[in-house]
């Protein structure tokens, strides 16, 4: 059973032939399911963990970056997480702006998000988690007067730059810099970049930054320092595609 | 001259990269090949291979299965398997090594103690040396 989760802002009409375009493609690939509009739902946490008891096999987060982080959060947060791990698979189509994460996983648009699913390739994929936001791509935060605190020692730099905390690949661009970089091992890198030749990269299980800036997850959410930042191995199980950037 | 198969270039793909603006306080220690272009205070320990770029500044022990040091490194250095010092090398701090190769020009002040794998370490030369 497929359970398609809409985020609130597709309630717009601009986003209407995009919607169109997918509930037509979803329907001629027989893909059709329940449809939950998060502007109609009081408790997504609720929500979803009742879709597990119905036996949900696919949840598709039909938005962006931030209806992905949504449902992520809630899922994690669920009484019924192990049944979901063991059941259940996230699948994502994106539409509008800010789908760095869609992208990840090699789906461009709605209409290949669709055929995605239909394919069903499955990652398990592990979860970058920072205080209580949970994240999927990265986090980032300006490098001057910013501190990380790494098991037995500290990195800072006076240089004007960025840090970047990176669960899973985001772009072709970020690749250059973190070849080895994989959502599957349980590490997160840092990457900092504060000139084409002046980069750093490292990773880590776990790290802690000080920083007088405001952390950046997945580019939609700041939160405020000390930030804990770690990593939950194979957390979650994504319908991805063929042309996902990473290993 | 050191040649690539001598080891004084650059790693690539390293699982640790220290860049020329970075201050790592503390101490490192990895399994995987480590390159330092900025400054290190502390100790540094790796299973795998370590360099010292020529502008990186580093004052910890440090201990690696091979090693290139091209830059200033102040402390105690222990490799298990090939140590090349480049021509613009300051050490300050004794030298444990299997196999060693100095390019002239490199700068020495501590001993020089040979691993023998079969025996204990022996000191083949000791004090100040200037190449």
């Amino acid at each position: 059973m497929y359970v398609y989760i809409y985020d609130d802002y597709l309630n717009k009409s601009r986003y209407n032939k995009a919607i169109n375009r997918m509930e037509i493609r979803l329907t001629d690939l027989n893909l059709n399911g329940k449809i939950l509009r998060l502007s109609g739902i009081k408790n997504i946490k609720k929500a979803i963990e009742n879709e597990i008891k119905l036996g949900a096999k696919t949840i598709v987060a039909v938005g962006n970056n931030q209806t992905v982080n949504k449902i992520i959060g809630a899922i994690l947060s669920a009484d019924l997480y192990a049944d979901f791990q063991k059941q259940t698979l996230l699948g994502i189509i994106p539409i509008g702006d800010d789908n760095s994460i869609a992208n990840s996983f090699g789906i461009k648009n709605e209409e290949t998000a669709c055929n995605i699913i239909l394919a069903r390739r499955i990652e398990k994929i592990d979860l970058g988690i920072a205080n209580n936001h949970y994240f999927l791509n990265n986090a980032k935060i300006p490098s001057q007067e910013t501190v990380l605190k790494i098991s037995n020692y500290e990195i800072q730099t006076q240089k004007k730059g960025e840090i970047k905390i990176i669960n899973l690949l985001s772009d072709k661009d970020e690749k250059k810099d973190t070849l080895k970089s994989s959502p599957h091992d349980g590490l997160l890198d840092i990457v900092i970049k504060n000139s084409k030749r002046d980069i750093s990269f490292i990773n880590t299980k776990k790290l802690l930054i000080e920083s007088k800036h405001k952390l950046l997850i997945d580019s939609v959410v700041e939160i405020d320092t000390p930030v804990e930042i770690g990593v939950i191995k194979n957390a979650i199980s994504v319908i991805v595609g063929k042309e996902r950037i990473f290993i | 001259m050191f040649n690539k198969e001598n080891k004084l270039e650059k790693f690539k793909d390293a699982e640790t990269i220290i860049g020329p603006s970075i201050k790592v306080k503390g101490n490192f220690q990895g399994k995987g090949d480590i390159v330092i272009e900025g400054t290190i205070e502390g100790s540094v320990k790796t299973e795998a291979s370590l360099y010292v770029g020529d502008e990186a500044r580093v004052v910890a022990n440090v201990e690696a299965s091979d090693a290139t040091i091209r830059g200033q490194l102040q402390g105690n250095i222990k490799s298990s398997g090939y140590l090349a010092i480049g021509e613009n090398a300051k050490i300050v701090g004794d030298i444990q090594y299997k196999d060693i190769s100095i390019e002239k020009g490199a700068i020495i002040n501590g001993q020089l103690l040979y691993i023998d794998s079969s025996k204990n370490s022996k000191n083949k030369s000791s004090e100040e040396v200037e190449s």
